[in-house]
């Protein structure tokens, strides 16, 4: 289940990247700033939105602190735990 | 009614037990709003403040920003409010061009309002969280503060974010902020059974412009601190809001936030959208969610609200800025300074009871953007033979970051301190969705990395200019004639 949600973490973050660096080049423990991503609330807030389609659950954002979109496994922790949470 | 108590005191008069302001459930009315402005205002007095002396506010949306805002007005002093986004660079430079002789603040902002105001030897008083300097005594007392103010002294500073230099001044009478809130309320047809919700910041003219306007018809204000989804789902839903000023970012974002169970919004009845252009996408996914189309309004630090669109065929005409607001008048200008026919792209100028007369101490500037009774807005854009108007582009360089101007010289100016950047080019691209993001390409002297740059410029300025996509070069493209070949990079 971890890689399939790693997939679809990646997925997610090729929608939001405009940058010549694809995520399928990142590592999983890479750092997502490199990205641009949790350099800002408005970059955040965006992110959160789509992982909350993606996955269909509802984050609530004053749960995510900057550890959180840290890098890919960090995404993927939290959302293994809310899926495993909900079901 | 002629200055900003008098719009109070008679919103007070006539509705005394109405709730004028609501935050996390606690309701205020105005009666009660009175008294507390009362009590803030013989506390400035009693701290040496004098008419026409500088008061800076450095809080978020709260019923005490708004307690602070007419505690100033009533004693004569002019409000400086300040972006709770800022950073200590950036506050210190609004609080040492203004020089207020206090900033009033929220314990957590209490260092960086210290820090600044130590600058000039400003007082900061507290009056929001814990160990505050100031609270309402609400022990019946009654305060008596008498101040004769002119129509055409000063009220209000804010900042206008240019395309080069720091942000400028710009002064606002009690003149300009009643017109505003007549012209702007009597156009939309607000009235005190309104219930109005506040997220974008009361520090930015936009929400100024709806707040003042919100008082003068005695509506109820409802007042977040900070955007969060949920919140706003909830108190839209719960408390029937019928008015909700907001940007396209949190248009989108409310549009596309999961939702666990469907939700009311029929209380929605005018949803503004303003700050940067409204896309077809976002415009049609809020209406298919909350049943309300966002309606664009246009306006400027420099004028307040120039225009609305209220136009009854509003799916065909969502990409307009709509008409003038009452007593304004907005005409399109060719480089020639002629005037454009309809339909012919120029530069819009407008020319309001509420607008500023020019820049504070900044003549050339002033010169260039207040001609002959107008501000040249520097958009470019057209008005159609119904008289509505498009906005077509941007003469001026700025990035807009989901309403935030973002200077590129203030950003490049920042960057150049790091010792390991040679030289450097801010500018904004669009991302997939048509959000504007702020790039920096950067020819370093040693190696650096992504985090390097976020890092320098983390706590020194507002998060939203801290550039999203970071790249390094060895050299920048330039012209024959030394200019940055911007479409290169």
């Amino acid at each position: 289940m971890s890689d399939e949600i790693r997939k679809r973490i990646r997925k997610v973050l090729n929608n939001k990247i405009n940058s010549d660096l694809k995520p399928e080049m990142l590592r999983d423990d890479t750092p997502l700033l490199e990205l641009g991503i949790g350099a800002d609330s408005i970059a955040t807030l965006e992110l959160i939105v789509a992982l909350e389609s993606e996955f269909n659950i509802s984050i609530n954002e004053d749960d995510v602190g900057p550890g959180l979109i840290e890098t890919i496994d960090s995404i993927a922790d939290y959302i293994i735990m809310r899926l495993e949470v909900a079901n | 009614m002629r200055t900003v108590p008098d719009l109070f005191k008679s919103a007070v008069k006539d509705n005394p037990n109405r709730i004028a302001v609501v935050e996390d459930g606690i309701e205020i009315t105005y009666a009660t709003l009175y008294s507390m402005v009362q009590d803030l205002s013989s506390f400035l007095l009693k701290r040496g403040v004098v008419k026409g002396e500088r008061v800076a506010i450095l809080l978020p949306n709260s019923f005490e920003y708004i307690v602070a805002f007419f505690g100033i007005a009533c004693i004569g002093a002019v409000s400086v409010p300040i972006n709770t986004a800022y950073k200590e660079e950036e506050v210190n430079y609004f609080i040492t061009n203004s020089s207020p002789r206090i900033v009033i603040t929220e314990a957590k902002l209490k260092t960086l309002a210290e820090k600044a105001a130590r600058v000039i030897g400003a007082g900061v008083v507290v009056i929001k969280g814990v160990e505050t300097n100031w609270a309402h005594s609400n022990d019946g007392r009654e305060f008596s503060i008498d101040c004769s103010i002119d129509p055409q002294d000063e009220a209000l500073y804010l900042y206008s974010t240019g395309s080069t230099g720091k942000p400028k001044r710009v002064v606002r009478t009690h003149f300009n902020l009643i017109a505003l809130a007549e012209n702007h309320s009597q156009t939309v047809g607000w009235t005190e059974n309104d219930r109005i919700l506040f997220v974008v910041p009361l520090s930015h003219t936009y929400a100024l412009g709806n707040f003042i306007s919100s008082i003068r018809v005695c509506a109820t204000l409802y007042v977040l601190g900070s955007f969060n989804r949920n919140k706003v789902i909830d108190i839209i839903e719960k408390e029937s809001i019928s008015i909700f000023p907001a940007v396209p970012f949190m248009l989108n974002v409310l549009a596309e936030s999961f939702m666990q169970r469907p939700r009311d919004f029929s209380s929605l009845k005018l949803v503004i959208s303003a700050g940067s252009p409204l896309s077809k996408g976002v415009f049609f996914k809020f209406h298919k969610r909350f049943g309300v189309y966002p309606r664009q309004l246009y306006g400027s630090t420099e004028t307040g609200v120039i225009s609305i669109n209220l136009s009854e065929d509003i799916e065909n005409m969502y990409y307009s800025v709509g008409r003038p607001v009452k007593n304004v008048e907005v005409k399109i200008v060719r480089e020639d300074g002629a005037l454009a026919d309809i339909d012919e792209v120029g530069e819009i100028a407008v020319k309001s009871p509420s607008m500023a007369s020019g820049y504070y101490d900044l003549s050339e500037e002033t010169d260039k953007a207040f001609r002959n009774g107008y501000y040249f807005t520097g958009d470019l854009g057209v008005i159609d033979k119904e008289g509505y108007i498009f906005i077509k582009g941007r003469k001026k360089m700025f990035i807009n970051i989901s309403g935030n101007k973002v200077n590129p010289g203030e950003v490049e100016d920042l960057l150049l301190r790091h010792p390991k950047i040679k030289e450097i080019v801010v500018f904004g691209v669009n991302d997939a969705s048509g959000n504007e993001l702020v790039k920096a390409v950067i020819v370093p002297k040693d190696g650096m990395s992504v985090k390097d740059v976020v890092d320098f410029c983390d706590g020194k300025i507002a998060d939203y200019k801290i550039p999203r996509i970071i790249e390094f070069k060895s050299k920048i493209p330039k012209s024959p004639t030394g200019k940055v070949l911007i479409e290169h990079l």
